[in-house]
């Protein structure tokens, strides 16, 4: 330094040599782990939203359907099917198929003309529930069987449980994935921290020698790795962003700004985690000591 | 200033390197600690710089039992005390001025307050040329005088030295002894532990001499 310098104080120095300090391990653990746990996050919140339409259009395409009995034809028990579900709370249109629409229906699997004028077809009636109320299936179809013994209410539950489950069993191993990463991150910025304790050992002892608090040791090294993990859980971040974005052929939602949104909690809490796993375990360490 | 009842201190059960120790060092007093090697002596000056805790006894250091202290308060009473460590404990990566000036940071003092004071203490102990410098490339002597001034720089009221001529040179050696006489006449409390004849018959101070765990108090000179 020329003595010209002196007239006016150089900078604060930096306490901890960064060379000393893990980074570049870290921040490449950190960006893989804030990517995979946004890519987790995401998928299952399409494959959640997916299903929620899904299950939605499953509820709203119950139907009823009338065959003929020994001693009733489908027409004839069609007046007492209809009173039944006008009389049914919870239920908002009913639409009695034309039997052009259930030919249409049946042809691609009987094949274009198969289907003769006499054949007889079962009765199709659509309802549609209004959706303020829970509709009371099961009660429904035993007094649709009460009134004609040849309706059969078609709820498609068991497409719809199907579907419920996959649902459930996707969330739940995006949870899981989202707690490994939670584990292995906080795992890998643990490592860090000790082997930045170790590496400065010499430097924390003068420090503590010298009269530094716990906290001012503490935050020289929150300071640096908050700092490492901040940069790399944005960059895993925005290659997740970049991610769904190409996505978005596919699925047009996964380019929606709002879902992009809900992925931006997931760096902050690597934040987070990464202050208080540094601060717990340098004061305990510190706390060691006299 | 510092004073020690009954203290022991032990890294091993059973085994104490220092056995029920009393002490008396009234405040200003300049005193020398010597004995051979292993009989203790850096133990003790980690006892009184709070490095170690003692298995017993109490320790008053400037009025205060230090076992009544807080760690806050423990902190706060490192920073009235000066340590000048044998191997120096200068930081690598920081300048001769930034490892200087360091008590001062941590204290939480602006720079604009000490920094035309610190480069005046820099210039005092021979070193207003190197404030750049890095610790690898000072010599023994330039870095012993660096760790002297970092222990100085916030006037503290008890300077602990450990060995602090042991990687310089005789006439050296002295001159460094001189600067701890010199900050002692403004009142300051000085420890010296030693074992260099030179320096304890050429000051006329008293000496506590260790051996085997216990403490006897010589006066100066021969």
């Amino acid at each position: 330094m020329s003595q010209t310098a002196l007239h006016t104080p150089p900078p604060k120095p930096t306490l901890l040599p960064p060379e000393n300090l893990a980074g570049p391990a870290l921040s490449a653990v950190t960006m893989v782990m804030s990517f995979l746990a946004c890519l987790a996050l995401g998928c299952a919140l399409l494959a959640d939203r997916a299903a929620e339409r899904w299950l939605a259009r499953a509820t709203s395409a119950m139907s009823v359907q009338i065959v003929e009995t020994r001693l009733l034809s489908a027409e004839e028990q069609l007046p007492a099917v209809m009173r039944e579900l006008r009389a049914t709370p919870g239920i908002g249109a009913i639409n009695v198929l034309e039997r052009g629409d259930l030919i249409a229906l049946l042809e691609p699997w009987l094949g274009t003309g198969n289907i003769s004028e006499d054949m007889p077809l079962p009765l199709l009636i659509e309802i549609t529930p209004t959706g303020d109320q829970k509709l009371p299936t099961r009660v429904l179809a035993a007094q649709l069987k009460a009134v004609a013994p040849g309706a059969r209410l078609d709820t498609h539950g068991r497409w719809r449980e199907t579907l419920e489950s996959t649902a459930f069993a996707l969330n739940l191993f995006a949870g899981l994935v989202l707690a490994m990463v939670t584990l292995a991150t906080a795992t890998v910025i643990l490592f860090a921290t000790r082997a930045g304790l170790q590496a400065n050992e010499e430097i924390l002892n003068v420090l503590h020698q010298i009269g530094a608090q716990d906290g001012y040791i503490s935050r020289r090294f929150e300071g640096h790795f908050v700092r490492i993990v901040c940069l790399a859980a944005s960059l895993g971040l925005l290659a997740a962003v970049a991610f769904f974005y190409a996505l978005g052929g596919l699925v047009a939602e996964a380019r929606d700004p709002s879902f992009l949104m809900t992925l931006l909690p997931l760096p902050l809490a690597a934040i987070i985690l990464s202050w208080q796993v540094t601060r717990r375990y340098v004061l305990r360490r510190l706390r060691a000591q006299l | 200033m510092i004073r020690m009842q009954d203290v022991s201190l032990a890294y091993e059960p059973g085994r104490d390197v220092l056995h029920r120790l009393a002490l008396d060092i009234p405040q200003g007093a300049f005193r020398f600690l010597t004995g051979p090697s292993g009989a203790g002596k850096t133990s003790l000056l980690k006892l009184i710089f709070l490095a170690h805790k003692a298995s017993a006894g109490r320790i008053e250091l400037m009025g205060q039992d230090i076992d009544s202290l807080s760690r806050k308060q423990l902190a706060l009473m490192r920073r009235q005390i000066g340590v000048v460590f044998q191997d120096f404990r200068l930081i690598e990566h920081l300048s001769v001025y930034d490892n200087v000036t360091l008590p001062l940071r941590i204290a939480g003092h602006k720079a604009d307050g000490w920094h035309a004071n610190a480069v005046e203490l820099l210039d005092w102990v021979g070193l207003g040329e190197r404030l750049h410098a890095l610790p690898e490339t000072l010599s023994g002597g330039e870095k012993q005088r660096a760790a002297i001034a970092r222990a100085v720089i916030t006037r503290p009221r008890i300077i602990i030295a450990d060995e602090p001529t042991g990687n310089v040179d005789p006439e050296m050696g002295e001159r460094l002894v001189r600067l701890l006489v010199e900050l002692n006449k403004m009142g300051t409390t000085i420890l010296i532990a030693t074992h260099d004849r030179h320096l304890w018959e050429n000051f006329d101070f008293p000496r506590l001499h260790l051996e085997a765990g216990q403490l006897t108090q010589m006066e100066g000179g021969l």
